[in-house]
């Protein structure tokens, strides 16, 4: 079962599948960013509306609903503005760049800057999300290590908790997505943020189903 | 070096001589552009096409008109206009003189094959 939207495409009433429709938009959107610096952009996502519609009458016939399928197909007809290939050629391209190499002109060394900010990551913490953050910002993918090494220094002494609680309340913590793709040096751009949000929904609704199975689980014992 | 991209700059470069060529016959829909377009292999997505009408009436080299269709709302026709015609003639020149010239440096390969 499907909840179905009623739209207008290019002029053309059409009922579409909710999916079908959350990706229709995400669609057009991408389109609109990608033209948004031209002239006449309005204008160009007007015509390619058009003959979405267009599309979509002659795949749909006989069925009523768009679903995704038949989104798909025309999507693979239309093509994504990165495969249009029709930006003028002296168009300077954007490309995110992850890494800076740059050279110091006195010692000769090579230093490698990355785009990335030390945060603590409060969604992978024990205590204070200090080792997660640390272990994000050097690249470990388990903050497993960066916690041994921590505990370890711990032993001969308490040496290392006043530290930890030095850090805790020096490294700012990664509240938003961006803050969140610093931590772990990816490339700040609208992709990026949508996906991290998504991801964040996702979490967000795997944690209320958690939740509501416990909540009926406690609630069947009493 | 990208093949492909190398390819796709190559087909770029005459896409809007072939646009022009095509709406100068007669005023094209953009649906019929597109057939004739792909059935050329000369786009592979049909989203590449409506940048560049758009590009080419902001220079005043196309124009179009809404006409009423039978099959839902009324459709852009697109016509050349004078300083589209010129445009084109200019760009055919080029052509010519383009192929002829890539013709000349590939002769080589050409004569080479035919004697393996």
């Amino acid at each position: 079962m499907n909840k179905t939207i009623n739209i207008n495409l290019g002029g053309l009433p059409f009922v579409i599948d909710e999916n079908a429709y959350t990706k229709l938009s995400a669609y057009l959107n991408t389109i609109q960013r990608h033209f948004s610096q031209s002239e006449g952009c309005e204008e160009i996502l007007q015509d390619i509306e058009y003959r979405m519609a267009e599309l979509f009458q002659e795949k749909l016939r006989s069925k009523p609903i768009i679903s995704l399928q038949t989104l798909d197909e025309v999507i693979a007809v239309m093509g994504r503005p990165e495969e249009f290939g029709a930006e003028p050629i002296s168009e300077p391209k954007e490309q995110p760049k992850q890494t800076y190499h740059y050279k110091s002109t006195n010692t000769q060394d090579h230093t490698i800057r990355t785009g990335k900010r030390l945060f603590r990551d409060p969604e992978d913490k024990k205590l204070g999300g200090v080792c997660s953050g640390i272990a994000a910002y050097l690249g470990i993918d388990d903050p497993l290590w960066v916690r041994i090494v921590f505990i370890l220094l711990v032993i001969p002494g308490g040496f290392s908790v006043l530290p930890y609680f030095i850090l805790w309340f020096v490294i700012p913590e990664a509240r938003t997505s961006a803050d969140k793709l610093a931590m772990k040096g990816e490339p700040i751009n609208v992709e990026n943020i949508a996906r991290k949000v998504e991801e964040e929904i996702n979490e967000l609704s795997k944690s209320i189903s958690d939740f509501s199975k416990d909540f009926g689980k406690k609630k069947n014992k009493f | 070096m990208n093949l492909e991209n190398t390819k796709a700059q190559m087909r770029k470069g005459v896409l809007e001589l072939c646009i022009l060529a095509i709406v100068s016959e007669q005023e094209a829909y953009p649906s019929d552009i597109i057939e004739t377009l792909k059935a050329n292999k000369l786009i592979v997505v049909e989203g590449t096409l409506y940048p560049l009408l758009n590009r080419l009436k902001n220079a005043a080299l196309l124009d179009y008109t809404w006409k009423e269709s039978n099959a839902g709302p009324p459709r852009k026709y697109y016509i050349i206009t004078d300083a589209g015609r010129e445009f084109l003639e200019s760009l055919q020149e080029t052509w010519s003189e383009l192929n002829e010239a890539v013709n000349q440096s590939t002769i080589n390969l050409k004569q080479h094959e035919q004697n393996n």
